[in-house]
Order: C-alpha cells, then sequence, then structure tokens
C-alpha cells in the first residue's frame, strides 16, 4: 500500500525491471503472483471466468509489452496492474456493449459456482494474500455505509461519477465528496493499520 | 495545499472516473503540482486495494501457458529477419566494401558501447540483481516454497517464503548463502516465518559472497548456528 516501499513492493520493482529487459522468468514469477488477485478482480466485474481469462491475457500481454515504460513513482506494481486490469475489463464491457453483471453486494456464493472447482484458490496459497484483502476489507467495511457503497460502484462497476449520481438519486456534489471522503479515509487507515 | 476541489479530482482521477478532457486538465495541473502528484499516488494504491476484496479465485494453468507461449512468439517475432533484395553486379561489392568500412566503425563502437555497459551496470543496483527459486525438500512441506532476491553488489537480499509451518519449539530456520569460493555454505541469518508460514526479510550473509551458486535454508538450534548443521529444508539456484 501506500507508504514507505515493503520488500514485496522492491522485489515487485525488481521482477518489473527485468521483464522490461524481456526476463521470461521475471515475467512468469510475476505471473505467479499476481493473476490471482487480478484474476479475482476481471471476474467480479465480468462475471464470467472465460471473459476474466482473456482480459487477464490481455493485461499480461501488456505487462510484457509496457513493463519499461513502468514508472514506480506514480504506483506500486501491484496497484498499476490492478488498474490496468480495471482499465481492459472496462473497454471489454464497453466494446460489448453491456454492463456490469455483479453488482457490489457479495456475490461469493455465485462466482464460486460459476467457475470450475479446481481454479478455486487453496486456502494455504492465499494466506498471505487473504492477510490483505482482510485488512482492506476491514477498513472498507468501517467506512460510512454510504461511503463504502460509492467508492465500490465506482471501482467495480463502469460508472461515471454522473452515472453514480443517478443510480443513487443524489446530487453529483455528494457523489464526488463521498468518493473523496470515502478513499481518504481508507488511504489513511490502511496507512495507519 | 490542496484545495477540497483538488482532493475531488484527484479521488476520481484515481479511480479512472474522469473524462478525457478532465482527465488532460487534471494531468498538467498534476505536472506543477508534486504534493497533489504524492496524493493521487497515494488514492491509486488506496483503489488498487479494493481489488483484494474480490472473492478469491485462480486461473486455470493453461491460461498461464498460453501466455508465455504469446510472449514467446512474440520475442522470436522481433529477431531481424533477412531480406531478399533485387542484385546487380556492382552491388555485391559496393555492399562488401561499405561493410568493411562499416564494421570497422562498429568494433570502435562496440568497445565504446561494452565501456557503458559496464558503466551502466556498475550505477545500477537493478542490473545486478539474481533471482533463486528454492524448492522444497523432505521433511519441508511439498508447498512450501521461496524466492530470493539477490544484489551481489550490495551483499544484500530479500527472501520471501510461504508455506513453510513455525519450526518446533527450540528450533529456527537458518538462510544459507552456497559460494563457489567458500568451502561450507555462508550463513545469512535466522528467518522466522509468522503463523501462516510466511515472511519477508531482507538478509545480509556474514561473510563475503561473490559467487553464490544456491541459497538453501535449514532447520537449525534456536538462534542459529556459524556452520550449517540440521537438515535443508528448501534449496535452490537461479
Amino acid at each position: 500500500m501506500a507508504g514507505t516501499a515493503s520488500a514485496q513492493q522492491m522485489l515487485d520493482q525488481e521482477m518489473i525491471a527485468r521483464i522490461g529487459r524481456r526476463d521470461q522468468s521475471a515475467f512468469s514469477a510475476l505471473y505467479d503472483r499476481l493473476s490471482g488477485p487480478l484474476y479475482s478482480l476481471a471476474i467480479k466485474m465480468l462475471g464470467d471466468p472465460a471473459e476474466a481469462q482473456d482480459a487477464l491475457q490481455d493485461v499480461f500481454l501488456q505487462i510484457w509489452s509496457r513493463a519499461a515504460a513502468y514508472d514506480p513513482e506514480q504506483s506500486s506494481v501491484f496497484s498499476w496492474t490492478v488498474l490496468l486490469t480495471r482499465s481492459r475489463v472496462i473497454d471489454r464491457l464497453r466494446a460489448r456493449g453491456r454492463r456490469s453483471r455483479v453488482v457490489v453486494a457479495s456475490t461469493e456464493d455465485t462466482l464460486t459456482d460459476a467457475v470450475d472447482a479446481s481454479t478455486v484458490e487453496s486456502a494455504a496459497d492465499t494466506v498471505e494474500k487473504n492477510d490483505e484483502a482482510a485488512r482492506v476489507r476491514y477498513v472498507l467495511n468501517n467506512l460510512p455505509s454510504e461511503q463504502r457503497e460509492t467508492i465500490e460502484l465506482a471501482f467495480f462497476e463502469d460508472l461515471s461519477h454522473h452515472e453514480i449520481a443517478a443510480r443513487l438519486g443524489q446530487p453529483l456534489g455528494t457523489v464526488k465528496a463521498r468518493i473523496r471522503r470515502g478513499l481518504l479515509k481508507l488511504r489513511e487507515r490502511l496507512n495507519t493499520l | 495545499m490542496i484545495s477540497e476541489e483538488q482532493q475531488d479530482q484527484a479521488a476520481l482521477y484515481a479511480l479512472g472516473l474522469l473524462g478525457a478532457d478532465e482527465d488532460a486538465a487534471f494531468e498538467s495541473e498534476l505536472r506543477a503540482n508534486a504534493e497533489l502528484r504524492d496524493l493521487v499516488r497515494e488514492l491509486r494504491e488506496a483503489a488498487g486495494g479494493l481489488a483484494l476484496t474480490a472473492p478469491s479465485l485462480l486461473p486455470p494453468a493453461s491460461l498461464k501457458q498460453r501466455i508465455m507461449g504469446e510472449i514467446a512468439v512474440e520475442t522470436k517475432r522481433v529477431v531481424p529477419m533477412p531480406t531478399r533484395r533485387a542484385s546487380f553486379g556492382w552491388v555485391p561489392w559496393a555492399i562488401a566494401a561499405a561493410l568493411a568500412v562499416f564494421c570497422g566503425l562498429l568494433a570502435l563502437d562496440r568497445v565504446r558501447l561494452e565501456r557503458q555497459l559496464a558503466e551502466t551496470r556498475a550505477a545500477d543496483p537493478l542490473m545486478q540483481t539474481t533471482f533463486y527459486t528454492l524448492a522444497p525438500s523432505a521433511p519441508a512441506p511439498a508447498d512450501a516454497k521461496a524466492t530470493v532476491a539477490w544484489q551481489p553488489g550490495r551483499q544484500s537480499g530479500v527472501i520471501r517464503i510461504s508455506n513453510l509451518p513455525a519450526p518446533q519449539p527450540g528450533k529456527d530456520y537458518q538462510l544459507w548463502a552456497v559460494d563457489a569460493e567458500h568451502k561450507d555454505p555462508i550463513s545469512a541469518g535466522v528467518v522466522r516465518v509468522d503463523k501462516n508460514g510466511v515472511a519477508q526479510i531482507r538478509f545480509k550473509p556474514v561473510e563475503k559472497a561473490e559467487h553464490v551458486k544456491a541459497f538453501a535454508i535449514s532447520l537449525e538450534r534456536q538462534g542459529g548456528v556459524p556452520k550449517k548443521e540440521g537438515p535443508i529444508l528448501l534449496v535452490g539456484t537461479t
């Protein structure tokens, strides 16, 4: 997360630097580390395993071709790849002329049913990621509900802030303020936890 | 000082919610405002973390094979292929003469480039990083693994371990650098995993290790030992 670069962030940056020099073993290692969370994000937004796999393929090919241009001043490798994934998923949603099928309310059961059981990550493999995920979930769940709902709509659905305002029946200024306050609180609490 | 309106824009920008025009205007503001850039970076990190709240799933193994296949093909594609040209009697001689001159220039250039490369390598520690993948050997669990990023120039590295359960009381895991110029493995210190079997630690071997062939983790007495005694649990080369 934000703040001083962690050992993991340094390791990620080193892998990206090697990928920029066309190192396939570093690419393979980065895939092993990030494909789970990025796939999970893609499938939550698209609701379709086949489409999520295509999107993930686009993302990793983009990582391969753009690694040399990665700028650590702008974001960590993890956030960079998350935002790349979100962007590719949104492109797909728009290209197919439909909106995300997944509402922000918990869809865990539905999603798990939609995917072959063999692809569900084993508990042991996800322990570390789940720690971080639990931390983010905890912070997110402790935001005021209207801020949480607005941020989730903004992040997981292909909606502009104008569309979010229309969906929630709130003035645009209110939506902007909720997003700002929610994201600032999220940043602050993740940094202090 | 960042105004509330700038904070609004920064949050929308971090989430990719601004339109193209607003994006361009905000980016020009960002270029001139370092404090605002820092805020955007932190908000991006917070936004990136939201991805971790999605239900955890893994893609099928076949996807990795597909992607690795694609990049292998692309890597081959960028190698320049010789092209056929129409030829005239004088052309080969002209080409040979030009090549002779060119080779001379290339030889000079190569010397210069080699010098530059050596200077760049010396200046950029990332170019000196070597990765080692450590695989389990009995009695470690089959899914235990570790990766070492080692920088010989700095004589330091980072190890990331997963799925290695905490040792029994009175024992510790110890990291070793196996160096071609040392008879015995060099201790790189005790590594402690958390309750989930995960560790991420910076280390520095106790002696200079300039030709590291492998890294290994053994099970030792609590606090570590100067010379390896216990069984090797994880070991790996580049």
